[in-house]
């Protein structure tokens, strides 16, 4: 991981700039060396024909000059006709040639541009994957999408456009000067100079430019986000007709936007093509003062041709300069952003064990004291408790009390103090979190749905997502587009397979036992009857909508298939109806049962209703963090705290009623 | 090669789709104007710089005459001023015109989306949706403001240059140009490809962005699962397609690119093939052209031929990318032909303004017959509510309950209009006895007066007191019925503790707990006091020691207004007047507590199993 110091070094000077581009480059262009030196190879031909054809066509005027074209039609201009047409012959084959040396060019630089685009975000995904929870409190979702389809963009057109123009202006301004130093040093001189101080202004054009691009892709990343949270919580804009609000809103940001646009807009009219005009400029003294010499009898009059044509090419290198300039400011701001995300820390402690618990192990908080990065207030103060393999924990309290704080310690979601948290004897802090979290499953409080089938949602096996089976992912293109496609599926949709014929509606037809057994516990055997196409419906944002009961039990039946060896439920058994939460609680407990002999899972449990916590073997009531009360059901109950005026209160509300969806 | 247009949704036709946009550039077309009134200037200088070249070449300089060439050296450069001057101006107004276009469109989309039915919420995932208004709109954007507007001062420009080399000489010209009908066939070729490749790569780009915004919103779940290398997989898979699409846009994008610059130089070969033996007094292709031709005559063809190309060239990559903002606005005014709800609003705001909105006198009485519903009646999908015949009076607290499935959830939907599409009748019955139906109100009308507490609670990443008002201006403008809600739902005290209405609440409200976020929204309840409310279990994550606080707010929110309770506590059950029981769509029971329990019905079945553990 790179050192933070290095990465604010990056985004500061110009320096800093070219050295975090230097090592981007190097990392990720480098594998495409070959196809870079063809492509150089081929940019290399490319200006050689580029620059010899004024030559060619130079050479033609002048021989039509010295045969005194259009005069008296001699001899002389007899034999000038056939080195002229092999001339323009040759100028013909430049022609093509120049197609093809282009063309390769082009491709050769922007392909690899484009592989380029497609790892670096695939390594940023990647990265982003082993992202903890605080680095996710932090930054927005609709912000990190934004990096990850526009930034990655501009750094695409930074290893491709602008390294193609680069390396063209690298071949092709020595390439043209040379040509016309040889055709006349004098004239030289006389139309570089306007280009040179044009340049010179260039510089500081591009500065603002930079900065306007830096703050303007800012403005977009947050008026994406403002999007993505508008769409989020549409239903809520609907319900209180808060549309306009919302579109004032979303204004407020646009207008922004717009503003830094038309900065960059008039920057781009009024200073960017100074340099174009200043290549004119010097057409026009070349006229001038090569006319003159034409004049004197020191130039002939194919000379100032090819003088033209060549400063004409070298003005277009020129003025594409300046949009070279325009993609590498704009990719280099892209490129900081992106490194800041693949340089974002973990924020992980250093691992000192990393084989999972083979059974149900056991849990033990010492004087367990967390504090939010954001808050002041500890989340949690000096808890302790005791969880013996197989046994039960129940947490109880009122909102913000800390529990779920206590299960994102357990999870590992963040990171507890050294010695806080020890499962198995062994500080949770050091073990590596793949291999902790393997033995364990999590349920947390808001349940996540994924866009796929109900079936692989529970496994999490990952077989389809809802994304490639949804119709947008049908293929537009022309068939050859798909080449290879078939090869890329590798047979990975036995579910859709198998959705045609079987009935896959009840827990009967289900060939995974372990999922029949995990939907009986959870409960969704009716559900799925109710569903069209049963376990292989989808669901989530693609598919169909779940109630919140569902989704819950969903994700009960997700954890209980993982067989886990430690069980973290987060008051799960909120939105589900009483009869239900009765069942689930004996499913819940009846994995002693069913683990037949062997220790069952570790369980902790977090609910603010006392009917789910009754059978744990102990229970804690937290408050501002604190336990305040601690026992079994029957003690807490003796105890007449507020665990028990809880109890009383929702024995009399008969709190539960029916699941809500 | 394939057909281009084999199985594909047909591509509406570029002009139509700009024809279209036009309705968002016309209120700048001010700016549009006067970029637009510029070009012929520049197209006159483009042309006669080559003309002054000429000029030098075939007088001046023959005739060794320093003061003319000198004269001319100085019109061309106060040619080139003149153009810089009015391309920058051209340059910049169009610009505008364009952002200020594309600022109205995003503006559009955004409100259009706000408008657009749950169900396409339902069926669409919100990364395409981001993508579409924002991606999509950035592409257009880009492209807009340099592409579709210069191109017309590249239209002028060949048009002045041919013009020109007409004029000069015919036969030259179409010398020199009989390669055009050959480029022009492999322009439209290739563009065709472009364009449907660009339609891909977008379409490629949504899932993909589609993929990436779910796994990043349910990241938690990924990494507790260990889900993390399926994911990257997946997402590869997912960028594979994009790569190969646009590899081979690359391809064909390169192609006409080089096309079009090599064309230039083989043009001035013919040219300088056919022409200079007939310069030469050689009698050619063309017959005898000695009379005609000049070597100044020459000089300024090649130059002619060399700058024609410039704006040619521009004008091939200014289409592909006219192909890529077509491909976005393809999609964007796709989405912004989905139909939305209808808006009094926006459809008839002289209602939705006025102060004699009839629902003002809505009593809060509906009465409901022969309700049927389904989620899509043209899919096939079954009917949720099958026949339902109701009542609600002024007041009345009617409680609906029913097994998951029974349809209570679906009632509440139809009733706040978020699914349109119900038969039967729902009729709101106003003061003077007589009634309006509901499917003839717009949504945003009815939901002034009828709203609906959802069991998600949704924050915005602002004030606590944005909020609860959620931008009403009446609210805003008066901060104490603010205060009076949060008092009303027992919200002040905590909304206080961090620091009052002004304090963020960060995103997704995560500086407020589920249970504050749950008070929150209760109290933009309490502030609007609609005429009717419904309670889609409200409470649900709210713990029993703040519902005890929660239970009371309730209660005053429902005094005094009609309530239809669904998913609720047994306690409110109880106390209702009214309750529904429904079973597969249908009222199985109606009554009050007591009746239902002596019936020993569903009702009794119901309220015994979720007492069971006691």
């Amino acid at each position: 991981m790179t050192d933070p110091n290095t990465q604010r070094a990056g985004t500061a000077g110009v320096g800093g700039m070219i050295r975090a581009v230097a090592s981007f480059l190097y990392r990720y262009a480098g594998r495409y060396w070959v196809s870079y030196l063809f492509g150089f190879a081929a940019l290399f031909a490319t200006n050689w024909a580029v620059v010899r054809i004024p030559t060619v066509i130079g050479e033609i005027l002048n021989t039509l000059e010295r045969s005194g074209a259009g005069a008296e039609l001699g001899e002389r201009a007899k034999a000038a006709i056939e080195p002229v047409s092999n001339l323009a012959l040759e100028l013909m084959l430049l022609a093509v040639g120049l197609i093809v040396v282009r063309t390769l060019s082009r491709v050769l630089f922007f392909n690899p541009g484009r592989d380029i685009q497609y790892r670096l975000g695939v390594d940023l995904f990647a990265h982003l994957l082993t992202l903890q929870r605080p680095f996710y409190a932090r930054r927005k979702v609709g912000e990190l999408l934004s990096v990850a389809a526009n930034d990655t963009q501009s750094v695409r057109l930074l290893v491709g456009f602008a390294g193609l123009q680069v390396c063209n202006v690298a071949v092709a301004i020595p390439m043209h000067l040379y040509q016309m130093l040889r055709t006349d040093w004098v004239l030289t001189l006389w139309c570089v100079t306007p280009v040179v101080i044009g340049g010179i202004y260039m510089r500081w054009t591009v500065q603002r430019f930079y900065a306007l691009i830096r703050s303007s892709l800012e403005k977009l990343a947050s008026l994406s986000d403002r999007v993505l949270e508008s769409f989020s919580g549409v239903g809520t804009v609907r319900a209180h007709v808060a549309e306009e609000a919302a579109v004032e809103r979303f204004e407020r940001y646009n207008r922004d936007y717009l503003e830094l646009q038309l900065e960059v807009a008039s920057l781009r009219a009024f200073a960017m093509p100074v340099l174009g005009l200043a290549g004119y400029i010097g057409t026009g003294l070349v006229l001038w003062v090569g006319g003159k010499q034409v004049i004197a009898g020191k130039l002939e009059v194919g000379d100032l041709a090819t003088f033209t044509a060549l400063l004409i090419s070298l003005v277009s290198i020129l003025t594409s300069l300046a949009w070279v300039l325009t993609a590498f400011s704009r990719g280099t701001v892209s490129l900081s952003r992106v490194q800041e995300l693949l340089d974002a820390d973990a924020e992980l402690p250093e691992i000192a064990h990393r084989e999972p618990f083979a059974s149900a192990p056991r849990v033990e908080l010492r004087a367990l004291t967390f504090t939010h990065a954001t808050r002041e207030e500890p989340a949690l103060r000096e808890v302790s408790v005791v969880v013996e393999p197989g046994h039960t924990l129940g947490i109880f309290g009122r909102t913000g009390s800390g529990k779920t704080t206590l299960i994102d310690l357990l999870a590992r979601v963040y990171t507890p103090e050294p010695g806080a948290v020890l499962i198995d004897g062994r500080d949770a802090r050091g073990w590596e979190l793949g291999s902790l979290r393997a033995g364990m499953a999590v349920v947390p409080q808001s349940p996540f749905l994924f866009s796929t089938t109900l079936r692989d949602n529970i496994r999490l096996l990952g077989e389809q997502t809802g994304h490639t089976a949804s119709a947008d992912a049908e293929l537009a293109g022309p068939a050859w587009v798909s080449f290879g496609r078939a090869r890329r599926r590798r047979g990975s949709q036995p579910a859709t397979g198998a959705a045609g014929g079987a009935d896959l509606t009840g827990a009967a037809s289900v060939d995974d036992p372990r999922l029949a057994q995990v939907i009986d516990s959870a409960c969704l055997g009716p559900d799925l009857a109710a569903l069209p196409q049963g376990l292989d419906t989808i669901v989530g944002e693609r598919g169909v909508m779940l109630s919140g009961g569902q989704r819950q039990r969903t994700a009960l039946a997700r954890a209980l298939y993982r067989q886990p060896k430690l069980l973290l439920l987060d008051d799960v058994l909120s939105a589900v109806d009483q009869a239900t939460e009765t069942k689930l609680v004996d499913a819940i407990r009846s994995l002693k049962a069913a683990s037949g002999g062997a220790v069952p899972p570790t369980t902790v449990i977090v609910s603010h209703r006392t009917s789910v916590l009754e059978h744990a073997d102990e229970i804690l009531v937290l408050e501002h963090g604190e336990v305040i009360e601690r026992g079994t059901h029957t003690q807490l109950l003796a105890l007449g705290g507020s665990y028990a005026a809880a109890h009383e209160h929702q024995r009399e509300q008969g709190e539960g009623g029916t699941e809500h969806d | 090669m394939t057909e281009p247009g084999a199985g594909k949704p047909k591509a509406a036709s570029t002009l139509a789709l700009m024809r279209r946009f036009w309705q968002y550039a016309r209120p700048h077309k001010r700016w549009l104007f006067a970029g637009l009134v510029v070009i012929p200037l520049v197209a006159v200088m483009t042309t006669v710089r080559p003309l002054l070249v000429k000029q030098a070449v075939d007088e001046a300089i023959p005739a060794r005459d320093g003061p003319a060439l000198q004269q001319l050296a100085l019109l061309f450069l106060a040619a080139v001023v003149v153009e810089f001057v009015s391309m920058a101006l051209q340059v910049y107004a169009l610009q505008r015109a364009g952002h200020l276009s594309i600022y109205e469109l995003r503006t559009a989309i955004f409100r259009h989306v706000l408008c657009l039915p749950a169900r396409f919420f339902d069926k669409n995932p919100l990364g395409s949706l981001l993508s579409r208004s924002t991606s999509d709109v950035e592409a257009l954007g880009e492209t807009l403001s340099f592409g579709v507007f210069t191109i017309a001062t590249d239209a002028v420009m060949i048009g002045s240059i041919l013009a020109s080399m007409f004029v000069l000489s015919w036969k030259l010209a179409l010398i020199s140009l009989s390669v055009a009908p050959l480029l022009y066939v492999l322009v439209r070729w290739f563009s065709a490809m472009l364009r449907n490749l660009q339609l891909e790569i977008r379409r490629a780009q949504g899932v993909q962005s589609g993929y990436l915004a779910e796994q990043l919103s349910g990241i938690g779940v990924v990494q507790l699962y260990g889900h993390e290398d399926h994911a990257r997989t997946t997402f590869e898979a997912l960028g594979d397609r994009y790569l190969r699409a646009t590899k081979l846009a690359n391809i064909f994008d390169s192609l006409l690119y080089s096309l079009m610059d090599g064309i230039s130089a083989f043009c001035v070969a013919l040219l300088l093939y056919y022409g200079a033996p007939a310069l030469l007094g050689e009698v050619g292709l063309f017959g005898d052209l000695s009379g005609a031709l000049t070597l100044g005559l020459l000089f300024a063809f090649v130059e002619y031929l060399q700058r024609v190309f410039v704006p040619i060239r521009e004008f091939s990559s200014k289409i592909a990318t006219i192909q890529r903002a077509a491909a976005s606005l393809e999609r964007i005014f796709g989405l912004l032909d989905t139909p939305r709800e209808p808006r009094a609003a926006l459809d008839h705001p002289e209602i939705y303004e006025g102060q004699d909105d009839p629902l003002a006198r809505w009593t809060g009485a509906i009465r409901v017959r022969g309700l049927r519903f389904s989620y899509g009646y043209d899919d096939g999908a079954p009917e949720i509510l099958r026949g339902l015949d109701f009542d609600v009076a002024p007041g009345e607290v009617v409680a609906v309950v029913g097994r998951t499935g029974s349809g209570k959830t679906s009632l509440g939907r139809i009733l706040t209009q978020i699914y349109d599409g119900y038969r039967g009748h729902v009729e709101l019955i106003l003061n003077d006895g007589s009634a309006l139906e509901l499917r003839e109100l717009e949504p945003d009308r009815v939901r002034r007066w009828l709203l609906m507490v959802h069991q998600d609670v949704f924050l915005f990443d602002e004030s606590a007191g944005f909020n609860v008002t959620l931008g009403d201006r009446a609210l805003e403008d008066d901060p104490s019925r603010v205060h009076a809600a949060l008092e009303t739902v027992q919200a002040a005290e905590f909304v206080r503790e961090r620091g009052g209405l002004t304090a963020p609440v960060g995103e997704r409200g995560g500086n407020f707990s589920v249970g504050e976020a749950q008070l929150l929204a209760f109290a933009r309840v309490a502030a609007r006091s609609p005429t009717m409310l419904i309670l889609d279990e409200a409470t649900a994550s709210v713990d029993s020691l703040t519902e005890q606080r929660v239970q009371q707010a309730i209660e005053r929110l429902l005094e005094g207004r009609s309530v239809l309770v669904i998913a609720h506590r047994l306690s409110t059950v109880r106390h209702a007047d009214k309750i529904i029981v429904l079973a597969d769509g249908e009222i199985s029971e109606m009554g009050d507590h007591d009746t239902l329990m002596a019936n020993d019905g569903l009702y009794a079945d119901l309220y015994r199993s979720g007492f069971a553990e006691e």
